[in-house]
């Protein structure tokens, strides 16, 4: 799963510019299972298992990241950028960037030196952000950029500390790694799985995959915000690391079927399955999409711990990966036959 | 700009933060040992020398890069941190870096998830007093690795863009240090009637003791410091900046010797060498600053490379003006070392 996680991370795919993650994955999952890919690029995987479910268990994991669009290139070559994706403008500050497949650049911002002394602790509004790629004229720039070319952070896969992992697009390429591991190994009971685009800009792709598949069951697979860090305690760390997958009671999009969420504990407990309760009402996710998809499905999330995320340096914890992805095949196995 | 572009990309993926300059000067010392007789001072100083005779002639960039420090390790395993050198912290959240221990060790700045932080806060930059890095290592391993001192850098990959323009962390001042070492390779096989002495100076972004007391020791007639100076970019007054690409910034200030500031620009027009000028109404905040009165004091310019991006891990500056810079430098040694006193 480890090796897949680290090629999906290394994939561009800003949201609506999911091609090269959905190529890699169908060339993963082909001759596995069953699969198609709908108008708006999501991926549907259909896994026949040993038996037939007795319920329609949809597993959805998106393949898009947040990033940045190219809107206007100015007359000294310098790219003015809109986000894609809920972006805090604090990570992009001197950052490296890819525009497109090899246009490197980085955001551009006035040295320290030349701020007023309340300017220094400031962070710049977002319309005054650019990306410098070295160009020095508009016709340079435009050689090598066209207007709506999207840009992702330049950011590797490393493992590091006591079993992390660094990497940007963890949120939710380690969604993909878990779907697409479960794809390879043989189910008990047939499974559909949908790689979601779009996530980030809304949910749009859940949407149409859960109108295509039409589930009784649904279970997201997602990173959430672990807040861990120093200096911040209790419920406001909203999970940990190491503690396992987190479960949503809800979010800002969903909230939760309270029978499914309990029974996610009852399977961790019973299967000896490290699990924690997402301790806050933040983010949302393909969840709020699905659940209310055709005539309304019961959907759980389960995410692995994530600090950082939507920045270049996303961290989990391998561990809690492995968790999420046993967590999840026992609890669509329960979904699946019950 | 291949040859420049490979010399700059390895300088700057030397360690180097100032007060610990052991790699990079490792590194200075084995490349200007191509070149001339080299030593080191007490405080880490690298010092080159080649005696032609003549009129004593120093060329300083310094070596050091800004980082940060270790201050404690947290019972959680998190590290508390302080500046050791100038750092810019509007661009330190969720960015890597190396924590310089027993071995090279990865972290990252936390940035504070959005759901925590007030409205008010949320264009607001975190203190480095606030700050503890992640290493993501529980306290008794991360003390097998990591102690107070240790130094921290922000790492950020190498890239080249468009044209000559690169960019990596620590360009800010290994492009000078680029220059000098390419002003040697163009003065290899000529015959100077100088005696040339080139200083690649330690702890430049904390005290500037390297140039001070380097500077002191050395004592020559004339010098020339070589560092970075802000380039245009959007948001930024074209008053304030040179332009990146346009060629070496040759500096005026009170501070600097007029003479030899003019004398680089007519050498510069007359052999067609890339330059802008650089006009300041006080000190250079370089080491020029230093050199200029250290001991009995030196007749200083300085010369500067444009660079965007100033004290962050993504500093961009143009391979054609390092090698302006070079060519500048060399000129003027070839032209300055004929007699002394001219």
């Amino acid at each position: 799963m480890l090796e897949e996680l680290k090629t999906l991370c290394s994939l561009m795919g800003v949201s609506g510019r999911e091609k090269k993650v959905r190529d890699y994955i169908i060339s993963q999952v082909d001759g596995c299972a069953e699969y198609s890919v709908d108008a708006l690029g999501n991926l549907l995987v259909f896994k026949q298992g040993r038996n037939r479910a007795a319920n329609k268990v949809m597993l959805a994991a998106h393949m898009d990241e947040v990033g940045l669009i190219i809107t206007y290139v100015t007359d000294d070559g310098f790219l003015k950028f809109a986000p894609v994706g809920s972006v805090d403008i604090k990570v992009l500050l001197g950052r490296s960037v890819i525009i497109g497949d090899n246009t490197f650049g980085v955001v551009g911002v006035k040295p320290v030196h030349l701020l007023k002394p309340d300017e220094k602790k400031q962070i710049p509004e977002k319309d005054s952000l650019y990306i410098d790629i070295g160009a020095k004229s508009k016709d340079e720039a435009l050689k090598s950029v066209q207007i709506g070319d999207v840009a992702h952070f330049n950011s590797d896969y490393i493992e590091f500390g006591d079993g992390l992992i660094k990497a940007r697009a963890l949120d939710d390429r380690a969604g993909c790694a878990v779907m697409i591991e479960m794809i390879k190994n043989e189910q008990p009971y047939d499974l559909n799985f949908a790689f979601t685009v779009q996530e980030e800009v809304g949910l749009r792709g859940a949407k149409t995959a859960a109108y295509n598949i039409c589930p009784d069951y649904a279970i997201v697979i997602e990173t959430t915000t672990a807040a861990d860090i120093a200096g911040v305690e209790g419920h406001k760390r909203v999970c940990c690391l190491g503690a396992g997958a987190a479960i949503s009671f809800m979010d800002k999009a969903t909230v939760y079927d309270k029978e499914l969420y309990d029974l996610a504990f009852e399977v961790a407990a019973k299967n000896n399955i490290k699990i924690q309760p997402k301790t806050a009402v933040a983010g949302g996710n393909d969840a709020g999409a699905i659940h209310n998809s055709n005539g309304g499905v019961k959907t759980l999330t389960a995410s692995t711990p994530c600090r950082y995320i939507h920045s270049p340096s996303c961290v989990l914890k391998k561990d809690d990966l492995n968790e999420t992805l046993r967590l999840v095949n026992a609890v669509a196995a329960e979904f699946a036959s019950r | 700009m291949e040859h420049l572009n490979s010399l700059i990309f390895s300088l700057c993926s030397q360690f180097g933060v100032s007060g610990f300059e052991k790699d990079i000067s490792g590194f200075a010392v084995s490349r200007l040992s191509d070149y001339m007789d080299v030593k080191t001072d007490n405080l880490g100083n690298v010092i080159g020398e080649l005696d032609g005779g003549g009129i004593h002639i120093l060329l300083d960039a310094h070596m050091d890069q800004k980082g940060l420090f270790v201050t404690a390790v947290e019972d959680n395993g998190f590290l508390r941190v302080a500046s050791c050198g100038g750092m810019d912290i509007r661009v330190l959240a969720a960015h890597e870096v190396i924590v310089w221990g027993k071995k090279p060790v990865l972290g990252v700045v936390p940035s504070t998830p959005p759901h925590l932080v007030k409205e008010e806060d949320s264009k607001k930059a975190t203190d480095i007093s606030e700050i503890s890095i992640d290493i993501g290592m529980s306290k008794d391993n991360a003390l097998k690795l990591v102690k107070p001192g240790d130094r921290i850098t922000l790492k950020s990959p190498q890239f080249k863009m468009l044209g000559n323009f690169v960019c990596s962390p620590a360009i800010d001042n290994r492009a000078g240090v680029c220059a000098i070492l390419r002003c040697l390779e163009i003065l290899k096989d000529k015959k100077l009637n100088c005696r040339l002495t080139v200083l690649l100076s330690v702890q430049e972004e904390t005290t500037g003791s390297g140039a001070k007391t380097g500077g002191f020791s050395i004592q020559a007639d004339e010098a020339v410091s070589v560092d970075v100076s802000f380039a245009g970019a959007p948001e930024i007054p074209t008053e304030k900046t040179g332009e990146a690409g346009k060629g070496t910034m040759i500096g005026i200030s009170p501070a600097l010797d007029y003479a030899i500031s003019r004398k680089l620009e007519k050498i510069a027009r007359a052999q067609g060498i890339k330059y802008q000028l650089e006009v300041m109404g006080s000190k250079t905040g370089t080491n020029a600053d230093h050199i200029q009165n250290a001991g009995k004091g030196a007749k200083t310019a300085l010369l500067s490379i444009p660079i965007r991006n100033m004290h962050t891990a993504c500093e961009v500056i143009s391979l054609e003006d390092i090698e302006s810079t070079a060519q500048l430098m060399a000129a003027y040694i070839l032209e300055r070392g004929v007699k002394r006193d001219a």
